[in-house]
């Protein structure tokens, strides 16, 4: 029982590293742009069609395919911004109503180019560590490993550089950080673009783990949106802290509970803090 | 004077051909509608299945079409996109009956089927229904279900192929199958119909459910797998086969899979994890194309037709259900000698065999019987293929 459940607690941190990556979009987009994107799960499908196209179709080694499908979903990015979210800024309900019309169209875009059925990745890192009686799949390690250095990475950059800085100014007070010289609108747009990036790398390294169809994004946009409340919007560490939360509840509790309400246990504990601490577990902080 | 008249004779001649056109080709075309989720989560059955009617519908009308006594007539194929939502369906296939289409193909979804079959009962005796749902059988023979056919194999009954399926297990000698199902409407009907399968087997059976859209199943297959069952018994689409069969041989939970849904190409994937993949296959094209001609033309017309590589995986799910049984349709009208009388083409229907890539007929409930395959699939991917014909 006890090897079962240290299993099932390092998956759950595994899973919850992907839910936390997401969520760090979510929580970037929201605090410099007022709006929470939810077509950022559209994008991490997009990114994890274009590496299963440029490594299974194209024949690219798999690192140059997922640098390749993450700057596509960034150029994707890129224009969505230009063309439609930049027209949003600072209103939730036209920001919302933009990004769910962005999942229809990508998903109806996905499914004419590559049909429903699933794709799955020729295997990038196959087998498993076995420690203690426990198998550990070498690709997952490896991507909990990425997504561990890009958050902390993402992290370093806001505190340490000066567009990080500038960016904290601009979501505690804009109107000061405007009057400093931060020129806004751009700032607004290479964080959409950031956090589309992000997604396209979750996408790309999550089609190492698992196959992939055109609605995989909806799932992971919702616990990403869960993770980032749980930790408290606007915190880039509680975004990761949030996803490996979550993702523990539901490999914990599947193993005492039936796994059909699997996503439950998740929302259960999410709604546990929200309780004791109504802005999340690391509200206000960085 | 004369102009005046001669453009009143043009006028009246080309109202009266329009006039005749228009009721010629009302006559001529015969409506058949799909009804299937072509995207959202659930779609790859509806998707699939629906390909396979255009690609009847597209050969039959590029032939010139069929006839029926001394008229001819093409088919116009109307597919909605429910995106497997209840709600939607209801809303889609209202529109369908007002329309008054009297051939229906679909659904495949059971929560979908379940949503739509109030109103198919109140349009009972207008039209028929061809579907693949499993709670459609349930239906068959009730009152005000005349239109109901159920254009797939059941899993029970002595003909059936979850019973065959179990008595080849049953032969290598297992004692003990866990069962990983999705928790929804198909799921549930599933778990019953196992349950009793693997009982009268004297099979015992674990049963764990999942949440819809999950892809990380180590949690379920850990449990599962501290149960020590002799088979995994996955389902039900390759949407989630492909994920479990690789975290289940990966993680060391388990490498013997046994299923009823779904297709062979994850045991192929990995083939040197795995030990034993015991999979019904209503047909195993790579096989079949090479040794009977209906199937080469039916893989043929579907690159020409689609433009695309043929899915050899999915295959089974575009033609058996929906590509034979149109043209087994067109035939019923013929041999009924009408294209709206429903009760007459369904009397025919029941009363024949169709020679297609199946050998397709309806039990006298209405569901439909034809020929599968079973394959098994061995560590190394050598793979051995059983068939049974149950219309024999």
């Amino acid at each position: 029982m006890l090897q079962l459940i240290l299993g099932q607690l390092l998956n759950g941190i595994i899973v919850g590293s992907l839910y936390g990556i997401i969520a760090l979009g979510v929580t970037l987009t929201f605090g410099l742009t007022g709006i929470v994107n939810f077509a950022l799960g559209a994008f991490m499908m997009l990114g994890a069609y274009g590496t299963w196209y440029l490594y299974d179709v194209a024949h690219l080694p798999y690192p140059l395919a997922v640098v390749g499908a993450v700057l596509g979903v960034s150029a994707v990015g890129y224009v969505s911004d230009m063309l439609l979210f930049r027209f949003t800024r600072g209103n939730l309900v036209n920001g919302l109503l933009v990004s769910i019309g962005l999942i229809s169209v990508f998903e109806a875009l996905v499914l004419s180019a590559f049909t429903t059925t699933p794709k799955d990745l020729t295997y990038v890192l196959p087998g498993a560590f076995q420690v203690a009686g426990m198998f550990l799949p070498k690709i997952k390690l490896v991507v909990c490993a990425v997504f561990l250095v890009i958050i902390f990475g993402t992290y370093l950059a806001l505190t340490r550089t000066w567009l990080g800085r500038a960016a904290f100014a601009y979501a505690q007070n804009p109107e000061a950080a405007t009057l400093m010289g931060i020129r806004t609108e751009r700032l607004q747009t290479i964080v959409v673009v950031y956090s589309t990036a992000l997604a396209g790398l979750g996408g790309g390294l999550y089609a190492s783990m698992y196959s992939i169809e055109p609605t995989i994004g909806t799932a992971y946009i919702l616990k990403a949106v869960e993770a980032a409340i749980l930790a408290g919007v606007g915190s880039v560490i509680g975004a990761l802290g949030g996803g490996i939360i979550l993702g523990v509840s539901e490999n914990i509790g599947s193993v005492f509970f039936p796994s059909a309400f699997r996503d439950a246990y998740g929302l259960v504990f999410l709604i546990g803090i929200l309780l004791v601490r109504p802005s999340g577990l690391f509200g206000d902080r960085l | 004077m004369k102009i005046w008249k001669k453009a009143c004779a043009i006028a009246v001649v080309a109202g009266a051909a329009a006039f005749a056109g228009q009721a010629a080709s009302a006559q001529e075309t015969v409506k058949i509608g799909q009804i299937e989720a072509l995207t959202g989560a659930t779609a790859t059955y509806g998707w699939m299945s629906a390909q396979g009617t255009k690609v009847a519908v597209e050969e039959i009308n590029a032939k010139g079409g069929f006839k029926v006594g001394d008229k001819t007539y093409k088919l116009q194929l109307l597919q909605v996109d429910t995106r497997g939502e209840p709600r939607e369906a209801t809303v889609q296939f209202r529109k369908m009956m007002e329309e008054n289409v009297h051939f229906v193909f679909g659904p495949f979804l059971t929560n979908v089927f379940n949503a739509i079959e109030p109103i198919a009962n109140q349009n009972n005796g207008k039209f028929l229904l061809f579907a693949g749902a499993t709670s459609a059988h349930h239906a068959l023979g009730k009152p005000d279900h005349d239109y109901l056919m159920r254009a797939w194999n059941w899993d029970a009954g002595p003909s059936g192929f979850g019973k065959l399926m179990v008595d080849y297990l049953k032969k290598l000698n297992t004692k003990k199958v866990a069962m990983l199902f999705q928790n929804d409407a198909f799921g549930k009907t599933a778990v019953d119909i196992y349950a009793a399968l693997f009982k009268d087997a004297g099979i015992e059976l674990q049963v764990e459910l999942f949440e819809p859209g999950t892809k990380d199943f180590s949690a379920s297959l850990a449990k599962l797998a501290s149960g020590k069952p002799d088979f995994l018994f996955p389902g039900y689409s390759d949407a989630v086969l492909y994920d479990i069969v690789r975290q289940s041989t990966e993680s060391g939970f388990g490498n013997r899979f046994f299923l009823v849904r779904g297709s062979i190409g994850p045991a192929l994937k990995n083939k040197d994890s795995i030990v034993d993949y015991i999979a019904y296959v209503p047909k195993y094209f790579e096989d079949a194309e090479k040794k009977e001609p209906k199937t080469k033309a039916f893989v043929e017309s579907y690159k020409a037709i689609m433009k695309r590589d043929f899915p050899y995986d999915q295959a089974p799910l575009c033609s058996s259900a929906c590509y034979d049984h149109v043209y087994m349709l067109v035939e019923a009208m013929q041999k009924a000698g009408t294209v709206s009388d429903v009760a007459k083409i369904r009397a025919t229907l029941m009363d024949m065999t169709y020679d297609g890539m199946w050998k397709i007929k309806y039990d006298k409930t209405g569901e439909t019987v034809f020929g599968f395959d079973v394959v098994h699939v061995r560590k190394g991917g050598a793979i051995e293929v059983v068939q049974f014909d149950p219309t024999k």
